[in-house]
């Protein structure tokens, strides 16, 4: 049940990677802190894989912006600092600051690595000043772990993650209904949760440019040339929002994916076949973990002049064998290849169902008990002993990771368009 | 106190509750030859959880070439590392 006059907190970390990079090394007897200078969090620039994470408050004083490459960043400032990502370090820290977040509440949604919103439903009568508890929170993450956040306070989620973003770093803000005319709508609607890239020159051809603007905007009108989408940041828009503070982030997993960045161009019918294994094998150890089978399964790529394609294909029976899923994903594949270079391919395996029962088929190839007893085998060892413990042969001296795509091998909250 | 953040050679007890304590160590030299100091007396000593890394922080005296001196050591759970911080 969600009431009407909720107290949500949106904690936000500042420069999340590069404060976190940045706070080990000092610990660490490093004398220079990186949030002080034009620094970034990037990947290695020797690979192709380099493109800018995190920037330092500095930094995005010369024009530079998260995710583009390297290069031009150093084009930007040419005393600029690039330290590597730590995905391990920045879990941990995220792990700290949601342990500290606990004492405090016990409803908290981990939105993404560095964003958690709380709720103190009922916690009227131990919490008398919520905007005191704001900095008491800010000042305890600052003081134990090094690092500073920001603070949004309203009744939403939606409004608590405008209000920590209005003014960094290291502050408090509230943003509540009573104040959205003042505060909220000034902003440029690019600030607004869910107007993006795609939608923002839209809303400028309807001569929208402020959150107010998109407020006071016809709704009809937005439905008409935005659909859905329309009515949604109309209410972002005015504040409407009444989502709950989910323990579990992820609502409903609806399919599992795969994809990889080839720091070299794929040439070659069997050096795909064996990335996309590669994929495959984590793919469908994720799908096994999930207690799921798919019934759908395609396969995407990109071709080294950036065009997309993809290629889907349903199954006659749900499956969540590695190797059945690999060898649909190869057929796919060379259904749509048309033997161009290719940069990344991906593998994404959808419409689930659950793996507790087994539909027979006449059209089975292969024993499915024996190899879903291989995979369950295999499984096991990879979760006891890593994932390199076993592998497969054709992987032997290829230089190919024998299972790629996700983060790290920890869990990794992922980012999310839900709120 | 300077930062310098040498790794060092320790030598600690360890309590049931699996709290060090530091008793001597020794720095090797630019000349690859060993200095040994003995910790004469831990002043204080704090656990930290800078970035969600744990370590323990010790604040000690001990005599150094002759001279009392006060310094900070810094052992890491994660890597069980002991580094000289402060000197």
């Amino acid at each position: 049940m969600v009431s009407s006059n909720r107290i949500i907190f949106h904690i936000d970390v500042n420069s999340a990677y590069l404060s976190w990079t940045s706070v080990y090394n000092l610990q660490h007897g490093d004398t220079l802190d990186l949030r002080m200078v034009p620094s970034v969090v990037g990947g290695d620039p020797r690979s192709r894989h380099g493109i800018v994470l995190a920037k330092s408050i500095p930094a995005k004083k010369y024009g530079i912006q998260t995710g583009e490459p390297l290069f031009s960043a150093r084009q930007k400032c040419r005393d600029l600092i690039i330290v590597p990502p730590m995905y391990d370090l920045y879990i941990r820290s995220s792990n700290a600051m949601v342990e500290i977040l606990r004492e405090y509440t016990p409803y908290i949604q981990r939105f993404s690595i560095d964003e958690c919103f709380l709720d103190f439903a009922g916690t009227e009568n131990i919490y008398k000043d919520y905007i005191e508890l704001a900095y008491k929170i800010k000042d305890r993450i600052r003081e134990d772990l090094g690092f500073t956040v920001n603070v949004g306070i309203s009744t939403n989620k939606l409004l608590a993650k405008v209000a920590s973003d209005l003014e960094k770093p290291d502050k408090v803000h509230t943003l509540f209904p009573h104040e959205i005319r003042e505060k909220m709508w000034p902003l440029p609607v690019e600030n607004l949760f869910m107007v993006g890239r795609a939608t923002l020159p839209k809303l400028n051809k309807m001569n929208i440019y402020t959150i107010g603007d998109l407020a006071n905007h016809d709704v009809e009108i937005l439905k008409a040339s935005l659909k859905s989408h329309g009515v949604l940041i109309w209410n972002y828009a005015n504040g409407i929002e009444d989502s709950e503070v989910r323990s579990c982030n992820l609502p409903e997993v609806k399919g599992v994916g795969n994809s990889t960045t080839t720091s070299f161009d794929v040439a070659d019918r069997k050096t795909a076949h064996m990335v996309l294994l590669s994929l495959v094998e984590t793919a469908s150890m994720r799908l096994r973990n999930l207690g799921n089978c798919c019934r759908l399964v395609s396969v995407s790529l990109k071709t080294s002049s950036f065009v997309n394609y993809s290629h889907q294909r349903k199954l006659l029976t749900p499956t969540n064998s590695t190797r059945k899923i690999a060898e649909t994903a190869y057929n796919l594949f060379d259904e749509i290849w048309r033997g161009e270079p290719i940069r990344h391919l991906g593998v994404y395996l959808s419409e689930l169902c659950s793996s507790e029962f087994y539909q027979i088929s006449f059209l089975d190839d292969e024993d499915t008990e024996k190899s879903s007893r291989l995979d369950k085998a295999i499984d096991a060892i990879r979760l006891k002993y890593g994932p390199k413990a076993v592998m497969r042969s054709v992987f032997l001296h290829s230089g190919l990771k024998p299972m790629m795509g996700g983060v790290t091998e920890d869990d990794y909250p992922v980012m999310t368009s839900m709120l | 106190m300077k930062v310098v953040a040498k790794p060092i050679e320790m030598a600690a007890w360890f309590t049931r509750d699996g709290i060090p304590h530091p008793i001597k160590f020794r720095i090797v030299n630019e000349d690859e030859s060993y200095t040994v100091i003995k910790i004469d007396k831990i002043i204080c000593t704090h656990t930290e959880k800078l970035a969600g890394n744990c370590m323990y922080v010790f604040r000690c005296q001990s005599v150094v070439e002759g001279i009392e001196r006060i310094f900070e050591i810094k052992y890491e759970i994660s890597t069980c590392r002991w580094i000289l911080f402060k000197i």
